[in-house]
């Protein structure tokens, strides 16, 4: 009895491994993206993550939306369920002519009063999202169509907030699922409700979620009918899986594996400039490094070249200026810090400092690349004479630390989360910012200050780049930072995937409305 | 009788030390610098959003009034809310822990059947070329580091031979079988679906076996020696002269009394395998439980760390309370 049961196993299991080869790769309707991150919330009035944006995105509509041109992805808007606006004289009352004809899932039409609640729920949940549309004043609906939006004071940046994920319009209906007064939260934590071309149908936590195109999309109908996102952490993992054609487009795969990737016949490796930028903040209220002379001379003493070539193999850019490449108010004469020992180490002899410093320098293992370049900083200071103590410390820990400004230098990255030198030139410098919102320098310039702060509130793009340039050319000599690059955002996906359309603004989300396979 | 009343004193006993669990955990997790409110609202996010967080998850409170206030869910079933996913941990772990079950269950099968038969080979053929071979496999186990064997596994079976699926618990084309326990493989042959039970089988071929190479050499190398040990005993000696088979005197009077330090192994093993599996987790894309305290831990989810070292304490000590009434079974002389 007990062997034919053990000969029932075997004989089972053999059967199992013997017809348990991969089932084949997606249809060409359907569109898999493998990522390293799973979703936390599908709110768009909660999340703060680009990895959540990717979901709740294409399954909204907005205002007004990142224009396409010649097949590539900008920073300027244009309109999308706003069909035109006006602005009083004085940039502070907005008016917006709502599109017609646009519906929720439901059936409602996505209206003034929509416009209005979904502004008002986000700001009355004051999570991160609310920052972001945090210039709005009130919103009233002028009639079914009109939306007035007043804001607080003048506000450069205004209109490209409102293509970020915070302004995206929720369907009023949301409410029925209200739960003790959390405005809904709770249930659109796991779902969508927008009016946008997708809807998320399936998400099951770790493994994969699930968005179903609409077929009665107001914009036009998606070409493909399913996007899945497939949460693979490892990145080997993903490079296997879209080798095998498993997945069609693998996210964050680790440069040392993207030579391998470029070789092979059915993958096409695409390369774009973001606007991430990794930087070094140097605490400008420390002691050592309140000479302005001491954070030329590091600026002066790191091999930027080498740090790009080696480390990023040639994935990326040294920055020139504050503003990157790529976003408006990017000045190209800017100054910019090239390696020079000698330079270095004079600026230092004249700032007192002439049998060289100790400091310590803070960083986690956010990116890969840290460690590497943790390493090169250390030996690139020593040479200036300058002792780099390193401390390796998590996440959260760091964040603390710079919140609190308990460091002397630390390395970080940015990105901006709308296309305006306002994220950079404001969020950096301003001192009324200091700590983790954004001046992780603890730097103070009142000049600086006042041409900012000038800039913020004007909406005329001229007279701003005009103030942001000159605040540039002030800050390249304080030196509050070291600007190091700005990296190369890669996209390996097999050949037959069309219409992918990268936009620096809108990093880790696609297109799905546009992608579609040969 | 007897057994009844020490599993009973043994289950009270939990008590005190879940409480103590939860204080030494609470106090360790809020000393880690870092704010889970910042954390949340994200870095660019004003003071003002920052503090409107903390006063909405309580964390402006005084940590002992947290503590009790964390305490007084407990009672009431409730382990608290995530930060990070803004749901209910117990949500969190209803999603997660089934399969890390489902994967340690797997991977203890595999160690424990083969671990058995191979220690068992290797004891009675001690010192001939299947001991040493057996001994070198044993060792090459123990010392190959987790995360290069699975990459290999599915270097080897998925990307060249594609003999197997790579990461994942099921094939995205096939939805999940209807939930009824959480296991896979279970609920599949619940639902009587065989494209399914293959699928799901075959998903977790190579992490199981990943996950396990640690443990089966172990478990090996136990079951050799107490075997060994148990063979050169008077009883066994005597066995033999009274002429049994050989196969009877391994199998009925020494494998049975060489049980017990192979269940004492594979009792921590169990409980280990259920909250270390980070790595094997993350190669092959397995939704378990690894993944998701190590990034409540990166995100300072404060109820999400609790719920988990709670769990995994509680079942810590109830395989433990199995291990200990198992004794009992496999040697006569032990009483409680």
């Amino acid at each position: 009895m007990k062997r034919s049961a053990l000969i029932f196993l075997v004989a089972a299991l053999a059967v199992v491994l013997g017809t348990a080869t991969p089932l084949p790769a997606a249809g060409r309707d359907v569109l898999v993206v493998g990522v390293s991150s799973d979703i936390h919330t599908l709110d768009p009035a909660v999340s703060s993550d680009n990895y959540d944006w990717r979901q709740i995105y294409p399954s909204y509509d907005r205002l007004v939306k990142y224009k396409v041109i010649n097949g590539r992805g900008s920073t300027e808007v244009e309109p999308m369920a706003a069909e035109s606006w006006t602005v009083s004289g004085d940039d502070t009352v907005w008016t917006f002519r709502i599109r017609k004809g646009i519906r929720f899932d439901d059936g409602t039409p996505l209206d003034a009063r929509a416009v209005k609640f979904a502004f008002e729920r986000t700001l009355k949940i004051g999570k991160g999202p609310a920052d972001n549309i945090g210039a709005i004043q009130k919103v009233e609906a002028v009639d079914g169509h009109t939306v007035r939006i007043t804001l607080k004071n003048a506000y450069g940046p205004f209109l490209q907030t409102l293509a970020t994920d915070a302004a995206s319009i929720v369907n009023p209906a949301v409410m029925q699922h209200a739960k003790n007064g959390d405005l809904a939260q709770g249930w659109l934590a796991t779902h969508t409700d927008g009016s946008g071309p997708f809807k998320v149908v399936q998400w099951m936590r770790g493994q994969r979620c699930v968005l179903a195109a609409k077929s009665d999309y107001w914009g036009g109908v998606p070409r493909i009918k399913k996007a899945i996102i497939r949460f693979m952490r490892e990145s080997a993992d993903r490079r296997m899986a879209l080798e095998r054609g498993d997945i069609d487009i693998a996210e964050g795969i680790l440069i040392d594996q993207i030579p391998a990737l470029e070789k092979n016949p059915a993958i096409k490796v695409l390369k774009f400039p973001s606007q991430l930028v990794e930087y070094v903040y140097l605490n400008n209220q420390k002691p050592a490094l309140k000479d302005p002379r001491v954070r030329q001379a590091l600026n002066y003493a790191v091999d930027y070249d080498g740090i790009i070539k080696h480390v990023l193999q040639s994935n990326g850019i040294q920055m020139r200026g504050p503003v990157p490449l790529g976003m408006w108010g990017h000045k190209e004469d800017v100054f910019q810090y090239k390696r020079n020992v000698r330079k270095a180490k004079a600026l230092l002899k004249a700032a007192g400092f002439a049998k060289g410093l100790k400091l310590t320098l803070i960083y986690s293992e956010r990116r890969a690349s840290w460690e590497q370049i943790a390493t090169i900083l250390q030996s690139n200071f020593a040479d200036i004479g300058v002792t780099l103590k390193l401390e390796l410390m998590s996440n959260p820990t760091l964040r603390d630390k710079v919140d609190r400004g308990d460091f002397e230098l630390c390395l970080g990255a940015w990105s901006p989360d709308f296309a305006d030198p306002f994220m950079f030139m404001n969020f950096w410098f301003d001192s009324k910012l200091w700590g983790l919102p954004g001046n992780r320098s603890f730097y103070r310039n009142p000049e600086v200050d006042r041409l900012i702060r000038k800039a913020a509130r004007l909406s005329d793009q001229q007279k701003r780049i005009q103030l942001y340039s000159q605040a540039q050319d002030i800050i390249m000599q304080d030196a509050p930072y070291i600007f190091l690059y700005q990296v190369n955002t890669i996209v390996p996906m097999r050949k037959n995937v069309k219409g992918y359309v990268y936009n620096p603004m809108l990093e880790s989300m696609y297109n799905f409305e546009s992608i579609y396979k040969e | 009788m007897g057994i009844l009343f020490y599993i009973v004193k043994r289950l009270l006993a939990l008590v005190p030390v879940i409480i103590g669990v939860t204080l030494l955990v609470f106090i360790i997790s809020h000393a880690i610098p870092g704010d889970p409110a910042r954390m949340m609202a994200g870095q660019k996010a004003s003071a003002q959003a920052v503090e409107h967080i903390r006063r909405s998850l309580g964390l402006d409170r005084p940590l002992p009034v947290q503590y009790v206030s964390y305490l007084g869910d407990l009672l009431r079933g409730h382990l608290g809310f995530s930060i990070r996913n803004q749901r209910p941990v117990i949500a969190d772990l209803r999603d997660f822990f089934p399969a890390t079950l489902e994967l340690t269950l797997a991977s203890m099968l595999l160690c424990v059947s083969v671990g058995l038969v191979l220690g068992i080979v290797s004891a009675i053929r001690r010192n001939r070329l299947s001991d040493h071979i057996i001994r070198i496999f044993s060792v090459v186990g123990v010392s190959t580091p987790v995360f290069w064997l699975g990459l290999m596994l599915l270097v080897l079976f998925y990307r060249n031979l594609g003999w197997l699926p790579g990461s994942g618990r099921i094939d995205i084309s096939l939805s999940p079988p209807a939930h009824v326990t959480g296991l896979y493989v279970i609920d599949a042959l619940l639902e009587g679906s065989w494209d399914k039970l293959r699928d799901v089988l075959a998903h977790l071929i190579l992490p199981a076996f990943c996950l396990s190479s640690v443990y089966l050499a172990v478990i090996t190398r136990i079951v050799r020696s107490s075997m060994i040990e148990v063979l050169g005993q008077d009883y066994v000696t005597t066995a033999r002269a009274n002429g049994l088979s050989e196969m009877r005197v391994v199998m009925k009077h020494a494998f049975k009394n060489s049980l017990i330090p192979t269940v004492t192994i594979t009792g921590l093993s169990i409980g280990e395998l259920l909250g270390g599996a980070v790595l094997t987790e993350t190669i092959f894309a397995w939704p378990g439980m690894g993944k998701y305290v190590v990034d409540s831990i990166d995100f300072l989810d404060f109820p999400a760390i609790m719920g988990f070292t709670l769990l995994i304490a509680l079942v810590y000590m109830l395989i433990n309370l199995c291990v200990d009434v198992v004794y009992a079974f496999l040697n006569p002389q032990i009483r409680y």
